[in-house]
């Protein structure tokens, strides 16, 4: 698991123990979203699941649904779903060229488990390259809530188009990990790394996360750290400026910015369309967060650029 | 604070459960049932109405809204523990048990390579006649078998021949939809056709025995329905290739590669014939027998005929049979009597006889009408056999002559072409991912005006005759 510290000189994270979750839907829509979560995963050297949700049956019609599925099979007909999953290994090959493990792996839609309501497919020879293909059935949000807790992912990788608006509250509150919403996320674009950067105690991890992607992708970085009243107190103050000292201290460009007003309005505004937004998932009562919402919450419910919230 | 998100996430997942509990409770404590409505008949339609919302947005495993409505009765003081357990149990239910595991024994022969090579020979090449022999033979052997049966082990034969016809399904969208359409359509048209092509129909039949309606014979019911079957069969292959429009109206690469496929499969063996021959035998004792011994006794005995040749596996069946469903039906009927025998079926009727006879001044016509659209509409909510269920006690107490209202709505369940969840062979293309919801409504309507008209011309012109 990340650690929950961090020290101005160095990093804790142990990122050969990170697992990431990317979720896909087709090979039409979720091309820009299993790139990132490729890329990502090898800027954290991190090992990397794939899950398909896909839709479940009616309880009712569930066991006949299951019997032609078995019948299917004597057909050499995969089970619906498989084929994104053969689609995201091939394009992992193809992000990854340089690869070699990955590339002795192959497909094969016979060699599945299934499991606690999942199919997992077996990659023979997958040793040392550390990839997961999950295929599930059920409502989104419960099935991500169920693999990041089986298989203990640090990082849940969502497309923005898995990502609807009403969604946004579900997602944030329940999935007990990082999250990261490609919300029109452009592969080809240069965005800037923008940091939220409070006085909670998500901040640390936040810039831990921000100063990694910025070393590995190279994106220019900006804080932003936003006050209700013209007063930044000390805990702001404090915050940005241990901030900026641990980017010095890696030797990491930083653009530091104090603006007043209200924080989702002005985080909003501020990142535009060319910023990827980094902040630390909200410390309120999840009672709370239930009933009126968090910043996270309505920062990604109002904002269309990708975000990744760090708990 | 992971124990409060715990909390909320249970709640968020068992919403329909809090909603149904509460109602549930606010209805018995602080409703008043009607003057002319007894307090069990009052308990009778909330325990009713929670299982509905329950099954309809399925917080809850099965069995548990099955054991749910089964514990209530006794809890409410509906009836004694003794009596809800008699209940429960019986021909029905037996039916709905034995078709559920003669599928698995069926489908488990591998005899869809056989039926493939068997329409591909009737048909020819002709992407419109593959499509009028998918659905001709759907209908036709859905309404001996079950459409369930029929769909999962005509689904290999349409997905493998779309696959021959192009490598990506999605880009012979057309194609697709129209031969999977033809499947379930099909299957589901001819599931009216006999006692035995669904639980429903048997869930009727039984409660004809309940109401002392008389009883109906396995060729009686052919007689009654089947030409609503063959009637339809046409019409659906027109709506079909209307709406879908296949892409290729040639599939002679894709059939040759399907009967080299088959074609491996070699002769036909003597265990498929022994499956072939045992399946013949139960047709027999349904038709012949049904009335002695009842359609779910001879149905377990051809499960018990399929055991101990050796056809196929207790474990199998054990494991691919949907127990959840066997409960719920169970305890579907169970609360379906206590509506009939506390008079809450009847309070329904009158109320729905009472407030619609302003509008429509016929009996008949109201009866028939009420029956079929209630039930129409119902069983794309819920599921077809759920429907029949919980509708019957109610539409068979609507007046009239209660075996046609049964026959009426027997059919009607069958309605189901708008939705995924209506019909099994519906949920079963669905769930291949190469339809899509939409794709129901395109070509449900036609079906449910094409079916409305058939069983208006049967109900006028057919029954009448006999």
């Amino acid at each position: 698991m990340v650690a929950t510290i961090m020290t101005n000189k160095k990093v804790l994270f142990d990122p050969k123990s990170l697992k990431f979750l990317t979720a896909v839907s087709s090979a039409e829509y979720s091309k820009p979203t299993l790139k990132m979560g490729a890329l990502i995963a090898s800027v954290f050297d991190a090992s990397h699941g794939v899950v398909y949700v896909g839709e479940r049956a009616s309880e009712f019609h569930g066991s006949s649904v299951n019997l032609t599925r078995q019948n299917l099979d004597n057909w050499n007909i995969i089970h619906p779903g498989l084929e994104v999953l053969e689609w995201a290994l091939q394009e992992l090959k193809t992000l990854s060229p340089d690869n070699e493990e990955l590339a002795k792996i192959q497909f094969n839609p016979d060699h599945v488990y299934e499991e606690d309501g999942r199919v997992r497919v077996i990659l023979p020879d997958d040793k040392g390259c550390r990839i997961e293909l999950v295929l599930r059935e059920g409502e989104l949000v419960d099935q991500l809530r169920k693999e990041i807790q089986l298989e203990g992912y640090d990082l849940a990788i969502i497309g923005g188009s898995q990502n609807k608006r009403h969604l946004a509250h579900s997602i944030l509150q329940y999935l007990p990990s990082s999250i990261f919403v490609l919300q029109k996320f452009n592969p080809r674009k240069k965005y800037k790394l923008l940091l939220l950067v409070d006085d909670s105690t998500a901040t640390g991890k936040t810039i831990e996360w921000g100063a990694l992607i910025a070393e590995k992708l190279g994106w220019p970085v900006r804080t932003l750290t936003v006050s209700k009243t013209k007063r930044f107190g000390a805990g702001y103050q404090g915050a940005a400026d241990k901030a900026k000292a641990y980017f010095d201290s890696r030797g990491i460009e930083v653009e530091q910015f104090f603006l007043t007003g209200d924080p989702v309005r002005t985080f909003v505004e501020f990142a535009g369309d060319n910023h990827f937004v980094i902040m630390g998932a909200s410390t309120l009562n999840p009672v709370k967060q239930f009933l009126f919402g968090s910043k996270p919450i309505k920062t990604l419910e109002q904002t269309d650029v990708p975000i990744l919230i760090v708990r | 604070m992971n124990s409060y998100i715990d909390i909320l996430f249970w709640i968020r997942q068992k919403k329909w459960l809090l909603i149904a509990m509460v109602y549930g409770m606010c209805m018995h404590h602080f409703v008043t049932p009607p003057t002319d409505l007894n307090p069990a008949a009052f308990d009778a339609l909330i325990i009713i109405s929670m299982a509905l919302i329950l099954i309809v947005t399925e917080p809850l495993p099965l069995p548990a809204i099955a054991m749910f409505m089964l514990f209530m009765q006794v809890v409410l003081g509906i009836d004694t523990a003794n009596n809800v357990a008699s209940s429960f149990m019986n021909d029905a239910v037996f039916f709905i048990m034995g078709s559920l595991m003669l599928a698995v024994a069926i489908v488990s022969q591998g005899l869809d390579k056989r039926l493939a090579l068997g329409i591909i020979t009737l048909t020819g090449h002709k992407t419109w006649r593959i499509v009028a022999g998918f659905t001709a033979i759907s209908a036709i052997l859905a309404s001996f078998i079950g459409e369930h049966t029929v769909a999962a082990m005509m689904m290999p034969v349409g997905l493998t021949l779309v696959r021959y016809a192009h490598k990506d399904p999605r880009k012979v969208a057309g194609l697709t939809a129209a031969l999977l359409f033809s499947i379930a359509y099909g299957a589901t048209i001819g599931s009216i056709g006999t006692p035995s092509g669904g639980g429903r129909n048997v869930i009727m039949m039984n409660y004809w025995a309940e109401f002392g309606a008389g009883s109906v014979t396995y060729l009686e019911w052919i007689k009654y329905v089947y030409p609503m079957v063959l009637f339809q069969i046409p019409f659906t292959v027109i709506i079909l290739l209307w709406t879908f429009k296949p892409e290729h109206s040639n599939l002679d690469s894709a059939v040759r590669k399907l009967v080299v496929d088959v074609a491996r499969a070699g002769k036909i063996k003597g265990r498929e014939w022994l499956a072939i021959i045992l399946f013949i035998l139960v047709f027999l004792g349904w038709v012949f027998l049904s009335e002695d011994f009842g359609l779910g006794i001879i149905a377990l005995l051809g499960v018990f005929l399929y055991l101990s040749f050796g056809l196929v596996e207790w474990q199998e069946l054990n494991r691919k049979t949907n127990w959840g469903v066997i409960l719920l039906f169970g305890a579907a009927i169970s609360i379906g009597i206590q509506m009939n025998q506390t008079g809450a079926a009847e309070w329904i009727a009158h109320v729905i006889i009472t407030n619609l006879g302003r509008v429509i001044d016929n009996p008949a016509i109201l009866q028939g009408s009420v029956s079929v659209l209630l039930t129409g509409v119902m069983s794309n909510i819920l599921s077809s056999s759920a429907t029949v269920a919980v509708v019957g006690p109610i539409v068979l107490d609507l007046g009239g002559d209660q075996i046609l209202i049964g026959f009426a709505t027997a059919i009607a369940s069958a309605f189901g072409y708008f939705t995924a969840v209506a019909a099994p062979a519906c949920t079963i293309i669905y769930s291949s991912g190469l339809v899509k919801s939409k794709d129901f409504l395109r070509a449900g309507w036609k079906m449910g005006v094409l079916s409305l008209v058939s069983l208006l011309g049967l109900s006028l012109l057919w029954w009448p005759l006999l």
